[in-house]
């Protein structure tokens, strides 16, 4: 991205929004991409969320070992790509907010109210957005997978299946392939749930990350998987190739 | 009494010697002033009733609402300043609408009432907006929380919320002029078993004990919080339980 | 209501306020007092912001590109609309609703930025049902379109991407308008909005008539979205037909374009592909339509030669 004359003579503030008063350089660009894969499948009564661990700029890695899916509440994953700096604002700005609906309201935030509100928190920065690129993961409150999938200013759509970051554009293709179900939008509606028990998802979801890590380079290191069910959250971590 | 009572209720946030606040009590008496207004919760659904003072036939009863919606699925009834009671309701109306907004679910039950009473006790403060004075009015309010629905009040709660910002959870409660002969009705009455057709029934007896008109489809108010709707009783439903109050 | 009266202080006040201010943020005008805790937008420092907004669409690509149609006949209104969005050349989704339904009463159509569509027409929803609240009545179809346009023009210049259609029935009849973020806001009896909108108004223009009934309307509707999907890249997915009469909405139906493409499908086979550059003619041919193509056939060389229809 290109870089930008400052207001006034050398002060200016991207964190405007916390009002901390810094002087920087006078030109400015805001966004890097730090790269990485996020995915998520969602099944009659599971859903996965998962993402590789590595971190890079530019032609460098800066870190293996980088975890890019978080659990916002009990019902809630979430998995960023894009810029990791943005991406944790974001993430430590929900957070808070999920602390506040339970102080509100006297129980966890659901799935589907997480959703809403990151939509919203995306859309409060539609002039200067988060260049983060977002997959929400969750039980909804039948107990029914959910994956939501946003835009880096916060249009969002309920699915079975995302995947977003560097990898998109490989993996999409295969998950279409391999789950795409009847459009939700089509009259008389079918159920469009995945067809695949967790065990079969589990091995889709690796498998996409190891193609991804042939072809991309920004794909690699490990691939963390949250599987999340009636039983609560388990974490399980395959090594993808180093190179 | 007298002269520590003349001391110290001058404002609204200065505390007697005794420890208690005056206006705030003041203002819940203001309430004893208003016509009666009463709530049952059943399992099916919660019923609002509230006496109309008709004080001249050249009054048009139509545009006394004293049971108000706040969202589809939470309504409340009032006592006392009516226009406080706008206040309140508008302020409700729009942190629902705004809890919608930002989480696209309905704003749980409790935490509506609680941003009810954040405004009851708001009064004081600096500013162009704030009140000066505590609202001089109570409200039932009737809610139903969708993922309650299995529990052993079918997802229906009642609240009470006075002027000094304190909620109940009730099951039945009445407010207003006649609320003391009509809640020791309520109390004497009331079983967790009731359908909502004989909660109907009790609270039409209950408010035509203690009314001093005779009731009739003009005088009072009816209406009924149950999923999906909250609705308010026409003439005719009013008129039909009233002839079976009879 | 006091909180939302419309404040337009934020129009006499630059883009860019003072340097010397910690913050930098735009007052919402439509959500103050609405939202508690979103009240402000954060605005980048920038010398330029036209072009930082540019660069930003570049960067992080929102998603885009539609064909939504109304209009109004006889029997009420017909939306349709296909379901595709894309970011860039990447189709980001085939299953986008872009018809939001505002009220039972009233929906609203998305083209352009699907965020700030669904942004904004969830925010004139929830002002909808405050003015319902207050008034007991519901919101008339030019009421809400205004409100929708009001907030736009608020934002005037600031990169908002929307061109939408409100539609509902109030006490006046069907009411249609369209509302972009350049703050206009027609009334009228037939739009077309998005990236296929020329290849829909063709088909349409040509099939309206008012007095269509509603199966004959929600067809042609459907057809025009099928055609545009067919001729315009970013237009796609499923084709979504609602129908708006004096008891609200209903939707008519969601129907794949993959299978709408065997209804559709104009072209016939030519005799020889090679001769017309392979052109799509020849390549999805319904075979149940043999019998016809073969009559047909026999006419075309009556009177039109294939180099004609070259052209």
């Amino acid at each position: 991205m290109e870089t930008y004359d400052a207001v006034g003579e050398n002060n200016f503030n991207p964190s405007s929004y916390h009002g901390n008063h810094t002087k920087q350089h006078a030109t400015w660009s805001p966004y890097d991409n730090n790269g990485g894969t996020v995915m998520a499948v969602a099944g009659e009564d599971y859903v996965i969320c998962a993402a590789d661990t590595r971190m890079s700029t530019g032609y460098s890695i800066m870190t293996r070992q980088y975890t890019k899916v978080d659990e916002m509440s009990p019902k809630t994953l979430m998995a960023s790509a894009g810029f990791m700096a943005d991406a944790a604002t974001l993430k430590k700005l929900l957070k808070g907010r999920c602390d506040q609906y339970q102080f509100a309201n006297n129980k966890p935030i659901g799935c589907v109210a997480f959703a809403q509100m990151l939509s919203n928190t995306l859309y409060m920065r539609r002039f200067f957005p988060y260049y983060a690129f977002n997959i929400v993961a969750g039980l909804d409150a039948e107990g029914k997978g959910a994956v939501f999938t946003y835009d880096a200013v916060g249009s969002y759509e309920r699915t079975n299946y995302s995947c977003q970051g560097s990898g998109q554009q490989l993996i999409m293709p295969v998950l279409d392939n391999q789950l795409k179900t009847v459009s939700p939008l089509v009259l008389p509606a079918v159920s469009s749930a995945t067809p695949l028990s967790e065990e079969e998802a589990i091995d889709l979801i690796k498998d996409c990350f190891a193609t991804a890590g042939e072809r991309d380079i920004y794909t690699g290191d490990a691939v963390e998987l949250f599987v999340m069910n009636k039983d609560g959250i388990r974490k399980e971590t395959m090594p993808l190739k180093t190179d | 009494m007298f002269q520590t009572r003349s001391e110290y209720d001058r404002g609204v946030n200065t505390f007697s010697p005794e420890g208690r606040l005056f206006q705030v009590e003041y203002a819940i008496e203001a309430i004893k002033l208003g016509s009666t207004a009463l709530a049952i919760s059943t399992k099916h659904g919660i019923v609002l009733a509230v006496e109309k003072r008709i004080t001249s036939p050249l009054m048009e009863p139509s545009s006394m609402d004293k049971i108000m919606e706040i969202d589809s699925h939470c309504a409340c009834a009032v006592s006392g300043l009516t226009a406080d009671a706008k206040t309140m309701v508008e302020h409700g109306r729009v942190e629902s609408q705004n809890h919608y907004f930002t989480f696209n679910e309905p704003m749980p039950v409790e935490s509506l009432c609680q941003t009810l009473c954040r405004l009851a006790m708001s009064f004081g403060g600096e500013g162009e907006k704030s009140m000066s004075r505590p609202f001089g009015v109570a409200l039932l309010v009737a809610g139903f929380d969708e993922e309650d629905k299995g529990n052993d009040v079918g997802g229906y709660t009642l609240y009470h919320v006075d002027p000094s910002g304190t909620k109940t959870k009730c099951r039945a409660k009445s407010i207003g002029s006649g609320s003391e002969g009509a809640q020791t009705s309520l109390n004497e009455e009331y079983r967790e078993d009731l359908t909502l057709e004989e909660a109907e029934t009790m609270a039409m007896s209950t408010l035509k004990a203690v009314m001093e008109e005779k009731v009739n489809v003009k005088n009072v108010d009816f209406a009924v919080l149950k999923s999906p709707k909250f609705q308010v009783y026409d003439a005719k439903k009013i008129q039909e339980i009233i002839d079976r109050a009879a | 209501m006091t909180s939302l009266n419309l404040d337009f202080s934020v129009l006499d006040r630059p883009v860019r306020k003072e340097a010397d201010e910690l913050t930098s943020t735009l007052e919402n005008d439509v959500l103050c007092g609405i939202n508690t805790h979103d009240q402000y937008f954060t605005i980048p420092r920038v010398e330029d912001f036209s072009r930082f907004q540019k660069d930003v669409v570049e960067h992080v690509k929102p998603q885009h590109g539609t064909t939504t149609l109304g209009f109004i006949f006889e029997h009420g209104i017909i939306i349709a609309v296909d379901s595709r969005a894309s970011q860039g050349p990447y189709i980001s989704s085939q299953t986008v609703k872009k018809v939001i339904e505002i009220n039972p009463f009233l929906l609203g159509t998305m083209a352009g930025g699907a965020a700030d569509c669904q942004f904004w027409q969830r925010n004139l929803g929830i002002q909808c049902r405050l003015h319902e609240l207050e008034t007991g009545k519901r919101i008339t179809v030019t009421g809400a379109s205004k409100l929708l346009a009001n907030t736009l023009y608020g934002y005037r210049g600031r990169g908002l991407s929307m061109g939408t259609m409100v539609a509902g029935w109030d006490t006046t009849g069907p009411g249609l308008f369209y509302v972009d973020s350049d703050g206009t806001r027609l009334k009228g009896k037939r739009f077309s909005v998005g990236s296929g909108s020329l290849f829909a108004y063709g088909v349409l223009d040509q099939g309206f008539r008012h007095d269509l009934s509603i199966k004959e309307a929600a067809e042609l509707g459907r057809r025009a979205i099928y055609h545009a999907t067919f001729r315009d890249a970013f237009s796609g997915g499923t084709v979504s037909v609602y129908h708006v009469g004096p008891d609200g909405w209903t939707k008519m139906s969601g129907t794949d374009v993959g299978e709408l493409h065997y209804e559709y499908y104009p072209a016939d086979a030519v005799e020889n592909p090679e001769r017309h550059g392979g052109g799509e003619g020849d390549i999805f041919v319904p075979k149940k339509r043999e019998h016809e193509q073969n009559r047909e056939d026999g006419e075309k060389k009556k009177d039109s030669s294939p180099e004609a229809m070259e052209t």
